[in-house]
């Protein structure tokens, strides 16, 4: 079954753009990675999902159930993190906690232990009042408030900001647990090696618009190869023109860099006919795939 | 019935401030009183001879003044404006401060819907005003009884009272209603105190001039402590026209409040 479903999901603010047609389908049990650059949808995307802001058009379902129709009863089952957290100053902790298992159906007694648990593991003091907590505590808050009633779906939205390594280590094991408890995940950010150390499969979206979903592994490994050649002359630009699949290419002094995607034996062909000094071939990271999104405009 | 006892316990000091200076208020200005109907005939005999404009603009009726209703309708007024502040106050803040502070996608994407949380939160500050009138009424009850020179009918008094109950229940509803469609307020006070006196001025005003029309326009006139004082009830067609403005401007928020888009924080 698919956990969240969008079809064409569309949202304009007034005449500007913020999410078009977008299609997800993130399935049970999935780390669903949702990447983009900031004001590419990802946000909004969310922020329609949760029913803060109305889709213009389109539709969706979490749990199989439509969100402008059960947005209550779907939330029982959500917990939410975004990027910045905000809460009421006057509260302490604690009471800030309480009052977020309030909303619950699940019996206080084990969302109160839950709390406790929680707490001690992210190393957060509950007494404090929420006015004195620095940022990054303030984020355990937000990762404990999205957490304590074992939600079936977890949304992230960039939520690595303000915590540091170590916390981010605890933060993400903690994350693992959860999936492995079968809790369905959907992670947006716009630090790629988050994604790439968490997610199952992701979402690649720009402009508002999903430019392509697929599994990280594939994306990661099976595309893109980046070359790094080294030679003993300046090489003349005319020889790689025209080959499909080539991007990104720097030819200096005496080095050629490239991504290819394509027929590995086309480019080994025409590799072989340069003077080479030294070969370099890697996997792109995300970061170079993602780059190269982005920059094919 | 969370979100109801949160917003109690929010604002449960500021209520409380804002009932004790009420009823200092209404004790120190009917403890005047003794002083005042001393000296009647003189006073009487003063006010008679003020210019009529400035009679009308004070909304002085002499032959009502000297009653324990008369003169506590005539401070009366001052408790009017200062329970208004509070009342639009807490209608402008109590859904915008969620936004104002950051506070509503919390909120928002919890398992609540909308039209729960306004009607959680307009309960809660109806509950304020009511505590905020059955303190302030038992009050200035209690202290007519002690000052009081002759017996009078405790029912005429407590109708000009809650007079205050009414006023404050117009000025909270439209206190919500302009939280919903003003966007982005910074502070609620900034929107209230220019409404509250523009009411105030326009009804001030109107009986100036003698414009009767007035009174449809300004909730501090709905409620003429004269005509109370003369008929021991409410005039029904300012009753109807502000329970009909509640019931709209309610409804309107409703809508507004759930079709609203709650914009990322920035």
């Amino acid at each position: 079954m698919n956990i969240i479903e969008t079809k064409k999901l569309t949202k304009y603010y007034g005449k500007s753009k913020g999410i078009v047609d977008v299609d997800l389908a993130i399935k049970e049990g999935e780390i669903f990675g949702f990447i983009g650059p900031n004001g590419a949808g990802k946000s909004t995307t969310i922020r329609t999902l949760l029913g803060l802001i109305h889709p213009t058009s389109g539709s969706a379902t979490i749990f199989g159930k439509d969100i402008t129709k059960f947005g209550p009863e779907i939330k029982q089952e959500i917990g939410y993190l975004p990027s910045e957290v905000f809460y009421y100053d006057d509260m302490r902790v604690i009471d800030l906690l309480k009052y977020s298992g309030s909303f619950y159906r699940k019996n206080p007694k084990v969302i109160a232990k839950r709390i406790k648990d929680l707490a001690t593991y992210l190393d957060l003091d509950l007494k404090k009042k929420i006015d004195d907590l620095s940022y990054g505590n303030k984020k355990k808050v937000g990762i404990i408030q999205g957490l304590l009633h074992e939600p079936k779906l977890i949304i992230l939205d960039e939520p690595t900001g303000g915590l540091d390594p170590l916390m981010q280590q605890r933060f993400f094991d903690l994350l693992r647990l959860e999936n492995k408890k079968g809790a369905t995940i959907l992670f947006s950010s716009h630090i790629l090696s988050e994604v790439q150390k968490l997610c199952d499969r992701v979402a690649i979206i720009k402009d508002g618009k999903i430019i392509r979903v697929d599994k990280m592994s594939s994306i990661a490994e099976n595309t893109h190869k980046r070359f790094k050649l080294e030679t003993a002359v300046q090489v003349d630009k005319s020889r790689f023109t025209g080959i499909k699949g080539i991007s990104d290419l720097v030819i200096t002094d005496k080095s050629v860099s490239f991504l290819f995607r394509g027929h590995i034996n086309e480019i080994t062909r025409i590799i072989a006919s340069l003077n080479l000094t030294n070969i370099l071939v890697e996997e792109p990271d995300l970061e170079e795939i993602f780059m190269h999104y982005y920059q094919t405009d | 019935m969370n979100i109801f006892f949160r917003e109690l316990r929010a604002y449960r000091r500021s209520t409380l401030i804002w009932a004790i200076c009420l009823s200092t208020l209404v004790v120190v200005f009917l403890s005047l009183f003794p002083a005042f109907t001393k000296d009647a005939q003189l006073a009487q005999k003063i006010l008679a001879n003020l210019p009529a404009v400035v009679k009308s603009a004070l909304d002085v009726s002499l032959a009502n003044l000297f009653s324990i209703y008369g003169f506590f309708a005539f401070l009366f007024t001052f408790t009017l404006v200062a329970g208004s502040v509070q009342a639009m106050n807490l209608g402008v803040g109590i859904l915008s401060k969620e936004e104002s502070g950051k506070t509503v996608d919390f909120l928002l994407s919890k398992p609540v819907s909308r039209s729960k949380v306004v009607t959680s939160k307009i309960s809660a500050a109806f509950c304020l005003i009511f505590l905020t009138n059955i303190v302030f009424s038992s009050v200035a009850l209690i202290m007519a009884k002690i000052v009081a020179t002759s017996a009078f009918s405790s029912k005429t008094f407590l109708l000009i009272s809650i007079i205050l109950l009414f006023v404050q229940i117009f000025f909270l509803a439209l206190g919500i209603l302009l939280s919903v469609i003003i966007p982005k307020i910074k502070s609620a006070i900034a929107v209230t105190l220019p409404t509250v006196f523009t009411f105030f001025i326009i009804g001030m005003l109107g009986s100036l001039l003698g414009n009767d029309n007035v009174r449809y326009i300004s909730p501090f006139k709905f409620f003429d402590p004269n005509y109370i004082i003369n008929h021991n009830s409410y005039d029904m067609k300012f009753l109807i026209i502000e329970i009909i403005f509640v019931i709209i401007a309610t409804i309107a928020s409703y809508i507004i409040y759930i079709n609203k888009d709650i914009r990322a924080v920035s």
